[in-house]
C-alpha cells in the first residue's frame, strides 16, 4: 500500500515535471510518430520482397513490433532516465540520502524518474499487438492471450533484473557509468523474430542479455509455438532473475562507501 | 597553419584517448543495426534463392563493406559541438584566430574516428570469419574509384551536420532536428537496404540527395556495382553537394555567430 502511495506521489512530480517542458513533449510525440512510420515502411519493404521471415508472416510482425515497443518504452521511459540519476548520485555522493530513506532503496532507485509522456506508447503498442494479430489471422484463445500476458510481465521482469545487476555493478566499478548502454545497444535485435537470427547471435539475445526473452518469446506464447512446460519455464526465469538481482543489489550496498567519505 | 593543426591533433587526440573504454560500448551500439539487417535479408534471400536478383553472400558483402564505408564517412559533431553552444563554453574558441568548426571540431571527429577504427579492425575480423563473405566482384579499381568518394562523402556529411549543429544558435531542440535528419538518412543512404530494393519512388529521389554519397554510393563503387556512367553521376552529384553544404554551412555559421551571445556574459 505504501508503495503503491509512493509510485503515485512520483507519477505527480513527473507529470508536472513533463508539464514544464511542453513544446518539447509536442517535439517528442511527433518524433516518436515519425518513428513509428519508419518502423512500418521497413517492415513493408522487407514484406514486398517475401512472405515470412524466419517462419513469421506481416502481421505477426507488426505484433512483434508492439511487444518490442513495450521493452523499448520500459527502457526509454524508466530505464535511462533512472540510471542518468543513479550514476550522477554515486559520482557526487548523493545515494547517501536514497540510502537513508525508510523503503526499500531498490524500488527508490529505479521508479523515482518516470517519462510519463511515453504511456501513450504503450497504447500504440498495444493497438500494434491487435492490428498485427488480426492481420495475420491466426486464432488465438483465451489461454493463449494470459500465456502472452503472463510472458510479456516475466519478460519484462527479466530485462528489470538484468538492469538491476547492471547497475549494482557501479557499487564496485565507480566509473562504469556505460552501465546501461549494452541493454541498449543490444536492445535492437527485439524487432525481429530471433529465428532468423544465425546461432551465436540468437545465443547472445537469448541468454546472455536476454532481449529475446521479452519479446520474441512472448509472441510465440501468443502463437501457440511454446510446450506448458516451456511457459513455465521462462515465467520461472523471470522469477529467478528478480531473486538473484535483489541479492546481488543487496551485495552492491555494502560495497558502497559515499563519495565523499 | 600546419603547426596548428599539428597541436589540434596532439589536444584531441589525448582527449579521445581518455575515453576508449566508452569507445568499445560506442562501437557495440553502432555495430548491431547493421548486422540485424544483415542476418534478416540473408535469411531471406537464403529461403527464395534471391530477392530481386541478390543472392544471400550479395547481402552479407554490402552490409560487411558498408560497416567499413560508414566508419570512415560518419561523424559525431552534433555530440561534440552543440552543447559548447548551449553551455557558453564556445566563447573562448571563438576569440582563437581559429575556425572552432573547421579545424578543432574537425581534427577532434578524424581522432576520434582513427581510435575507433583501431578497435575495429579485430571486431571486423572476426565477423569476416562468422559471415564468411566472399568478396569476388571487389577489384583495385574500385577501391581506388571508392577512395575519393568516401572522402567526398565524408566532407559533404561533415559540413551538413555542422550546419545542422550550428542551429544551435537559434534553438534548444537541434537535437531533435538532428533526430529527423538522421531518420531521413536511414531512408535514403542505402543504410537499411541497399537503395535497388526500395520503392520506385525512394530510389529515383534517393539519387539526388546527399545521403547516398555517405553509404550507397561508396559501397557500390568498392564492389563494382556500377556502370561508368553511374559512377560519372555519382561524382558529379557529389561535387555540386559539396558546393551547396559548403555555402549553407558558412551562411548557417556567419549569422549564427552573430546571434551568439554566451551564457553567462
Amino acid at each position: 500500500m505504501n508503495t503503491l502511495k509512493l509510485l503515485s506521489a512520483f507519477l505527480k512530480v513527473n507529470i508536472q515535471m513533463s508539464l514544464a517542458y511542453r513544446a518539447d513533449t509536442i517535439v517528442n510525440i511527433l518524433l516518436n510518430l515519425m518513428w513509428l512510420g519508419w518502423e512500418l515502411l521497413s517492415l513493408g519493404i522487407i514484406f514486398n520482397n517475401t512472405d515470412t521471415i524466419g517462419g513469421w508472416d506481416f502481421g505477426e510482425l507488426i505484433g512483434l513490433l508492439g511487444v518490442f515497443r513495450l521493452v523499448h518504452t520500459l527502457m526509454i521511459a524508466l530505464i535511462w532516465p533512472n540510471t542518468e540519476k543513479f550514476n550522477q548520485s554515486i559520482r557526487d555522493g548523493s545515494m547517501d540520502y536514497t540510502l537513508l530513506q525508510p523503503i526499500n532503496s531498490m524500488f527508490l532507485v529505479t521508479f523515482s524518474r518516470i517519462t510519463v509522456w511515453r504511456a501513450w506508447d504503450l497504447i500504440l503498442a498495444a493497438i500494434l499487438i491487435v492490428v498485427g494479430l488480426n492481420m495475420s489471422g491466426d486464432t488465438t484463445t483465451a489461454v493463449d492471450i494470459l500465456t502472452f500476458i503472463l510472458l510479456t510481465i516475466s519478460g519484462a521482469i527479466v530485462i528489470y533484473s538484468l538492469w538491476i545487476v547492471l547497475i549494482a555493478l557501479t557499487f564496485w566499478f565507480t566509473k562504469f557509468d556505460n552501465n546501461v548502454t549494452i541493454l541498449q545497444a543490444l536492445l535492437d535485435a527485439g524487432r525481429y523474430p530471433v529465428t532468423v537470427y544465425p546461432v551465436w547471435l540468437r545465443i547472445l539475445v537469448t541468454f546472455v542479455i536476454p532481449i529475446a526473452v521479452a519479446t520474441t518469446v512472448p509472441l510465440q506464447g501468443l502463437r501457440g509455438d511454446l510446450t506448458p512446460i516451456r511457459v513455465l519455464m521462462f515465467v520461472g526465469i523471470g522469477v529467478v532473475s528478480f531473486l538473484i538481482a535483489s541479492q546481488v543489489w543487496k551485495r552492491g550496498l555494502k560495497q558502497y562507501s559515499g563519495a565523499s567519505s | 597553419m600546419l603547426k596548428i593543426f599539428q597541436r589540434l591533433w596532439q589536444v584531441n587526440w589525448a582527449e579521445q584517448w581518455q575515453y576508449r573504454a566508452n569507445l568499445i560500448m560506442y562501437l557495440l551500439y553502432w555495430l548491431v543495426s547493421p548486422i540485424i539487417y544483415l542476418a534478416v535479408w540473408t535469411s531471406i534471400a537464403q529461403s527464395k534463392g534471391s530477392v530481386s536478383g541478390l543472392t544471400a553472400n550479395d547481402f552479407t558483402t554490402y552490409y560487411m563493406t558498408l560497416l567499413i564505408v560508414d566508419q570512415i564517412t560518419s561523424n559525431i559533431v552534433i555530440h561534440t559541438f552543440a552543447y559548447k553552444v548551449q553551455d557558453g563554453s564556445l566563447s573562448g574558441e571563438l576569440v582563437r584566430p581559429i575556425h572552432p568548426m573547421l579545424t578543432n571540431a574537425l581534427v577532434n571527429n578524424i581522432a576520434f574516428k582513427i581510435l575507433t577504427i583501431m578497435g575495429f579492425v579485430p571486431i571486423w575480423t572476426v565477423l569476416y570469419f562468422l559471415f564468411k563473405p566472399e568478396f569476388s566482384s571487389v577489384t583495385v579499381t574500385g577501391i581506388l574509384l571508392a577512395i575519393p568518394a568516401m572522402l567526398l562523402g565524408f566532407l559533404v556529411g561533415f559540413l551538413l551536420s555542422a550546419a545542422i549543429t550550428s542551429l544551435a544558435f537559434w534553438t534548444t531542440r537541434v537535437y531533435s532536428i538532428h533526430e529527423f535528419y538522421y531518420a531521413l538518412s536511414l531512408l535514403f543512404s542505402g543504410q537499411f537496404v541497399p537503395l535497388t530494393l526500395m520503392p520506385k519512388l525512394i530510389q529515383d529521389i534517393a539519387q539526388f540527395l546527399p545521403f547516398q554519397l555517405l553509404l550507397y554510393f561508396p559501397i557500390q563503387l568498392i564492389l563494382g556495382k556500377l556502370s561508368s556512367a553511374q559512377i560519372t553521376q555519382g561524382y558529379v552529384i557529389g561535387i555540386i553537394w559539396l558546393i551547396v553544404a559548403i555555402t549553407v554551412f558558412n551562411w548557417v555559421w556567419r549569422n549564427g555567430v552573430k546571434r551568439y551571445s554566451a551564457v553567462g556574459a
